[in-house]
């Protein structure tokens, strides 16, 4: 479409081969690894020492899923924009598949805030990166191309600033999932990564389109502003995983903000821009294209804007994944599931925190459970992967609401436009369960949002609290205090619970929470019914197909024998 | 680009006419001259799409099955397909795209209950030899390899390509160096042998000896990883449809064959091992062995007893588990028999 306004008899410019033989590169430095796959710098010797980046799957490890490997490479030769990374080649080595790549010297913003922006990038840094992806998502939505896991990890820089959307690994496209015949722009399978998956994504039942990547979208933009998604303070302990069933409650937190921390203040364009991406239906969504042209983007800096404040003075990409390794590769994570081969940023983090995050990615959420009031959001955690039984639940609450990584309680995003602000300031004041906040048990217990934040549980005990801490690792934090915190919160948790249930039917009326509840878990039962039923057929073919073996095996008995020398 | 058919909202059939008209100014040798070329160029892109909007759909509006057909009926009217094909090289790479979506989708379009795709299709049937051609170069190999995919949806045309000198291509296309048009050469190929039963089992068996002989050297004896990895699963898969008993039953006779599966049985690659077992454990259920079979895994049947203890998968597999104990209990039982 737009950017080649080619000519005919050169349709393309020509796109350049680079060599499909591994002898042609040396490789320089490994700069990131994901669960079956590495990704090198490397310069391209016949090419005039071009750099690259190779990411080398390895294909015996990804044996389920090699369709999915051909999808995504198909997918990288077939897409061709600025803002898109593709691939130059790609070829087998041995047990390994190359994929060649120009190389992105600034690494994934996820990496850059981890390395240099723990609290978020500024916000008008914020608008370019923004900018520029959403270029991207409105090419791959005009192809009829899902992109499935935008978030900052995703995005890659430049030194010279370009930014490109990378990692198509679960990708879809649009026009080659009607083969059954099912309404042709709907995709239904689960994929993306959990903090940045949209509500319908996760009900994939009911099918999602473009506007799925446009939730994330929105949640990446909160990622950018706070320096991680929504949630990503929870770590994904087992233990956590498995007891507690939970509800947490975000909220406007400028008044409950850390003393020495300066609450950021963000434009009201961008809460508006953030809000219209979060909203629970995907038809109230804006397009990519349309939200193009939100007035946030307005008097939005050129790319030579983000060189200065953001890249310069930045470590290499190599250094901080040497960094990383150094602090023993935590993240070098059992990927729960083995479907996520990092890209070369993935890896990069190079905090504890963020390889706690890098863990949790690995998690899936099989839906987000909805209640009735605008942004709330149940993600439940499928039953099946690895036990991960565990059914969290997250609310946003009468605004979209995000909790900063460091614990800093972020400005909430009117999003809610029904909505009275003051209402919402005295009714929204939420708490997410971290360090921080437990520590902070003590002064805001009485705070009604913060005892509704923890209503969803009934599952919340105290060696699951615990748990979720040892599994979070926290540099300047005292965990004595935590725990005590934490202990001394949980005995009052029964007794609050009470007052603020009852505090509650009065301000919104409690049955529509437990009806939602009750859905999750019908839905939940649902899906165990139909898998019990694909597994019943399974096993009924292969019967039939073993007794047909056996008749045809005595069935050769009787009728060769001719033909054997 | 002027807007030119903006003052009455074009039917469907008025899209595809055009857009054969416009293919047919794109077909001809270009004259330098011509400023239009490019404008026409540009009008050609966008009548693609839009074709491809009335049979997809798009954000704002499901496809419409009365508008789907009449553009198909109109599409399959004249040579539209054959131009399409042809001018493919001269779109540019979203126009392509588009132009391979639209073709796929057509050949699924029934007009009264009717596939006219495919008997377009077995009246142009040397459109296939273009597509095919495709995968020997770069530039078009995605799009014709993904034409060609759905065209042999329909069973004259895929009897067609398992007929033709073309099929002896395909073990070289899926060992291309270019990954992804090797994967797109191995899925079409994969396809070809795996959809129409009947087709398959008639073309194996009148086959089976060529394409034996290139599928055990060319594929399962591949240097390539991924080859051999691919080629004896889709083995397997061949094998154990109950449509190619007959082969099967030829196959697991031939020490040939036996040795190449032992072969890949003893691979590093956990991968190729667990499905070269699918395959040989044809071999060792056979309650008819030929006595060279039997001597064979009598001679190495410590070693195969052997490998078969250690042998496991990572997640439990009943089924698995119940065939290897089968096939242990087989070679075990096994007693030498006189050559014949």
């Amino acid at each position: 479409m737009s950017t080649s306004s080619s000519h005919q008899e050169n349709p393309e410019p020509k796109k350049v081969q680079f060599p499909l033989d591994s002898t042609a590169y040396q490789i320089l430095d490994e700069i990131g690894f994901g669960v079956s796959a590495v990704v090198y710098k490397a310069i391209c010797l016949p090419m005039n020492n071009t750099i690259v980046a190779i990411k080398s799957i390895d294909l015996d490890q990804s044996r389920a899923d090699f369709d999915r490997i051909r999808r995504e490479t198909k997918t990288l030769s077939l897409l061709s924009h600025p803002n898109i990374l593709s691939a130059h080649c790609s070829f087998t080595v041995d047990r390994h598949l190359w994929v060649v790549m120009p190389f992105m010297s600034a690494g994934s913003l996820q990496s850059i805030m981890s390395s240099a922006f723990p609290d978020g990038l500024p916000e008008t840094c914020i608008a370019i990166v923004l900018r520029e992806t959403l270029k991207a998502m409105s090419y791959l939505h005009d192809q009829g191309h899902l992109h499935r896991d935008i978030k900052a990890g995703n995005i890659l820089i430049d030194f010279n600033g370009s930014v490109k959307v990378a990692d198509f690994g679960v990708s879809a496209s649009v026009y080659e999932a009607n083969s059954s015949g099912e309404s042709s722009t709907r995709l239904n399978d689960v994929a993306g990564t959990p903090y940045w998956m949209a509500p319908e994504v996760i009900h994939s039942h009911n099918g999602y389109g473009c506007k799925a990547d446009v939730w994330s979208f929105g949640i990446t933009a909160l990622e950018l502003a706070h320096g991680g998604p929504p949630l990503s303070n929870l770590p994904p302990s087992k233990s956590l995983l498995l007891k507690i069933t939970k509800r947490f409650r975000f909220s406007d937190y400028e008044n409950l903000h850390d003393k020495n921390y300066k609450s950021k203040k963000f434009s009201k364009a961008f809460k508006d821009l953030v809000g219209c991406c979060l909203d629970q239906d995907p038809n109230k969504r804006p397009t990519a294209e349309r939200l193009l042209r939100h007035s946030f983007f307005k008097n939005c800096r050129g790319l030579d804007f983000l060189v200065k404040n953001v890249l310069l003075g930045l470590p290499s990409v190599e250094e901080r994944f040497k960094k990383t390794r150094a602090l023993g590769g935590l993240m070098k994570g059992k990927g729960i599931n083995a479907e996520d081969e990092e890209d070369e940023e993935d890896e990069e983090e190079d905090d504890e925190g963020s390889s706690a995050r890098q863990r949790a990615k690995h998690r899936r959420i099989s839906g987000w459970n909805f209640n009735e009031d605008e942004f709330d959001l149940d993600p439940v955690f499928p039953v099946r992967p690895l036990g991960d039984s565990a059914v969290k639940m997250v609310w946003f609450g009468g605004e979209t609401i995000i909790q900063d990584r460091g614990g800093e309680w972020s400005e909430s995003n009117p999003s809610s436009p029904g909505r009275v602000d003051e209402e919402a300031e005295s009714e929204n004041v939420g708490v997410m369960e971290t360090e921080r906040e437990a520590m902070a048990v003590g002064e805001h217990s009485e705070n009604v949002g913060e005892i509704r934040g923890l209503l969803g549980g009934g599952g919340v005990d105290e060696e699951a609290l615990v748990g979720a801490l040892s599994g979070y690792v926290v540099g300047d934090l005292d965990r004595e205090a935590i725990v005590g915190g934490l202990v001394a919160f949980i005995g009052s948790l029964d007794q609050q619970r009470q007052n603020v249930m009852t505090l509650l039917s009065v301000l919104r009326g409690v049955e529509a929470w437990e009806v939602s509840r009750e859905e999750q878990m019908g839905q939940v039962i649902e899906r165990l019914r139909v898998e019990l039923e694909n597994e019943r057929e399974r096993n009924f073919q292969l019967e039939m197909e073993l007794e047909f073996l056996r008749i045809q095996i005595s069935g050769v008995h009787s009728s060769t024998g001719a033909g054997i020398d | 680009m002027k807007g030119l058919f903006k003052s009455k909202p074009r039917t469907p059939a008025d899209v595809v006419r055009q857009t054969r008209d416009l293919l047919i100014y794109a077909q001809r040798t270009p004259d330098s001259r011509e400023s239009k070329r490019e404008e026409k160029m540009s009008e050609l892109c966008k009548n693609i799409r839009e074709m491809k909007s009335i049979l997809y759909g798009n954000s704002e509006s499901e496809p419409v099955s009365e508008a789907c057909a009449q553009l198909t009926q109109e599409f399959f009217k004249e040579n539209t397909l054959r131009l399409l094909i042809m001018c493919l090289p001269k779109l540019n790479l979203e126009a392509r795209k588009d132009a391979t979506q639209v073709v796929a989708n057509l050949q699924r379009q029934q007009v009264q209950s009717k596939l006219i795709a495919s008997d377009y299709l077995e009246a142009n049937i040397d459109l296939m030899d273009i597509l095919i051609q495709g995968y020997g170069n770069t530039d078009m190999a995605l799009h014709y390899g993904a034409m060609l995919r759905e065209c042999i949806r329909h069973q004259t045309v895929a009897r067609y390509v398992l007929e033709s000198e073309h099929m002896k291509k395909f073990f070289d296309y899926i060992q291309l160096p270019n990954f992804d048009i090797a994967a797109d050469a191995a899925a079409t190929f994969k396809e070809l042998l795996t959809r129409h039963k009947s087709t398959v089992a008639e073309f194996l068996s009148k086959n089976y000896d060529w394409f034996f002989a290139e599928y055990n050297s060319k594929l399962l004896e591949s240097s390539n990883y991924i080859t051999r990895r691919q080629a004896v699963k889709l083995l397997g898969d061949i094998l154990l449809d109950r449509s190619n008993s007959a082969v099967m039953t030829r196959y697991v006779s031939s020490r040939d064959n036996l040795r190449i599966l032992m072969n890949l049985l003893r691979e590093s690659s956990k991968s190729i091992q667990i499905e070269a077992f699918h395959v040989f454990k044809l071999f060792a259920a056979n309650q008819n062995k030929p006595a060279d079979i039997v001597s064979i895994l009598v001679a190495n049947r410590s070693k195969l007893l052997r490998l078969f203890a250690d042998f496991k998968i990572d997640k439990e597999d009943e089924q698995f588990e119940a065939d290897k104990a089968q096939v242990v209990r087989e070679i075990a039982a096994l007693e030498p028999k006189d050559h014949s």
